[in-house]
């Protein structure tokens, strides 16, 4: 016979026990991958560990046990976490720049505060992380400060990054504006490729 | 007959108000991961009315501190059943099937040492039909099916479609896609118009109560080749996404394969899987040197 039952019946557990908080701090720097995304994972319900969790990320190389501190960080949100985070938007590692952008989109109302400094920052590159942070953040102030963005940020790159995220979340009330970009970098065949292709998606043909 | 046109023309009023009806989302997503879009509140209300009055509860406060502490969690297990949407039918999104046979056992069986079995793992698999499925795809179309041992774990948070799973009584509609080849070769039919699967089947799989949030129900899944998981995540927000996506990394074989359903991709969840094409299927592949 080809196919064979699996381990049999096992009973379910129904009570939840936490394990020590100490022990799973400790576990987040085990020599293991696979103990310390149980520890980042099980450390999810506990707030005074999101320190340790942000600490942990700035120096994790593996790919996947990042993957299970951000998610825990997610659930632990706030301002304190969403600025650690924001943090390495300024990292030269691509992938955890990148997951840092994901995880920042998921908490709106933790990033928010962060957003208008993020948004000002000398770095071009910065500002571009913080557009597409804004792309896709469920937050209802987002596609204004896009539209802030389309006006006033003197880096093609940056307005370009803006276009590119009102073209998902932006209404009719941004087209005036992204009009008025448009004569800005009239000439400039790129720009007016993203800039029509946005109206075009805004108003919806 | 008029006693049904009164029920029916009196709009029974709402059991919760839209504060307990937020309160009663947010404990259900975060016991299931489940996540009931805004226009559910019809759904979940009616459905919540009926445990209400099964239970003899007073009211919704009554009820809701009931479900909350119950020590031995048999409420909260009803209210799970009620709320899950378990339509499922045997060869749906059947190209899975083809990438499975065609490209992703090959490939496993390459890298697996003979006296290991190969592990499969269907979750959700509502009343069975598709743990039912891959294995009768294997046995039907897998010419190296013979030389191996093959396990197929099929899991579930709700007892009572799993129940069904287990016993394995099928309707026409569910088997509509079954070949007649394939219906008298693994089914019975029966004298009502249902189908019974073959003993065989129903008794090689390995069927589980799981619900995939709960890190202690998953736990021991490990060394899985292939996951299915179809149609689950649909119902989950991004971070219920990710977390099962990341429990997915831990119970797979390194190089194992995650198969999602076709409006559901990882592109958003995760990046710590390879997306990998067979055909016009795309599935998932944890990476062979992954950590
Ligand atoms: C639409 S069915 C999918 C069945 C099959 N995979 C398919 O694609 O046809 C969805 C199933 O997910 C199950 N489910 C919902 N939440 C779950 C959870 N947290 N853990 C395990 N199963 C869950 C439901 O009980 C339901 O049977």
């Amino acid at each position: 016979m080809v196919l064979v039952k699996a381990g049999g019946q096992r009973t379910l557990v129904l009570a939840e026990p936490s394990r020590d908080p100490a022990v799973l701090l400790a576990d987040l720097s085990a020599a293991e991958p696979s103990v310390r995304r149980a520890a980042a994972r099980d450390l999810a319900p506990h707030p005074e560990a999101a320190m340790a969790l942000c600490d942990r990320l700035e120096v994790e190389a593996s790919p996947s046990v990042r993957a299970v501190l951000l998610t825990s960080l997610i659930h632990l949100q706030s301002p304190t976490v969403a600025m650690r985070l924001a943090s390495l938007l300024r990292s030269d590692d691509v992938p955890l720049r990148n997951a840092a952008i994901e995880a920042l989109q998921e908490m709106p109302d933790a990033v928010a505060p962060h957003l208008r400094d993020l948004l000002a920052d000398e770095d071009s590159d910065v500002r571009i992380f913080a557009v597409n942070i804004l792309g896709a953040l469920r937050h209802g102030q987002a596609p204004q400060w896009l539209t802030d963005v389309v006006r006033s940020d003197p880096h093609i790159n940056v307005c370009a990054a803006a276009v590119d995220g009102l073209a998902e979340i932006g209404g009719p009330e941004t087209l005036i504006d992204l009009e008025a970009l448009r004569r800005r970098y009239e000439g400039n065949p790129f720009m007016e490729f993203a800039i029509d292709a946005a109206m075009r998606r805004i108003r919806g043909h | 007959m008029a006693a049904l046109f009164a029920t029916r023309q009196k709009d029974p009023s709402p059991a919760m108000t839209d504060e307990e009806y937020a309160k009663f989302c947010e404990f259900f997503y975060r016991k299931t991961g489940i996540q009931f879009q805004a226009g559910k509140k019809y759904f979940v209300d009616r459905r919540v009315a009926d445990r209400i009055e099964k239970t003899c509860s007073e009211s919704f406060r009554d009820y809701f501190t009931m479900v909350r502490f119950q020590v031995t969690g048999e409420e909260l297990q009803f209210l799970v059943n009620a709320m899950t949407v378990n339509e499922t039918y045997f060869f749906r999104e059947d190209y899975q099937f083809d990438a499975l046979i065609g490209g992703i056992l090959p490939e496993v069986a390459r890298s697996k040492r003979r006296n290991e079995p190969i592990r499969i793992w269907s979750i959700p698999c509502s009343s069975g039909e598709e743990p039912y499925s891959i294995a009768i795809s294997i046995l039907e179309r897998w010419s190296q099916a013979d030389s191996w041992n093959i396990e197929i774990s099929a899991s579930d948070i709700d007892s009572k479609i799993l129940h069904e799973a287990r016993t394995g009584l099928f309707g026409e509609r569910s088997v509509s896609r079954v070949s007649a080849q394939l219906r008298s070769k693994y089914f019975l039919p029966r004298p009502d118009g249902s189908f019974q699967i073959c003993d065989e089947l129903r008794e090689s799989i390995d069927f589980s109560l799981v619900n995939v949030v709960n890190p202690l129900h998953t736990h021991r899944f490990r060394d899985i080749d292939v996951i299915f998981c179809r149609n689950l995540l649909i119902y989950f927000d991004d971070v219920g996404r990710r977390e099962t996506v990341e429990m997915f990394f831990d119970a797979l074989s390194p190089g194992g394969f995650v198969c999602l359903g076709h409006s559901e991709s990882m592109s958003r969840m995760s990046s710590i899987f390879l997306p990998r094409k067979f055909g016009e299927t795309i599935v998932y592949q944890k990476p062979l040197s992954a950590e």
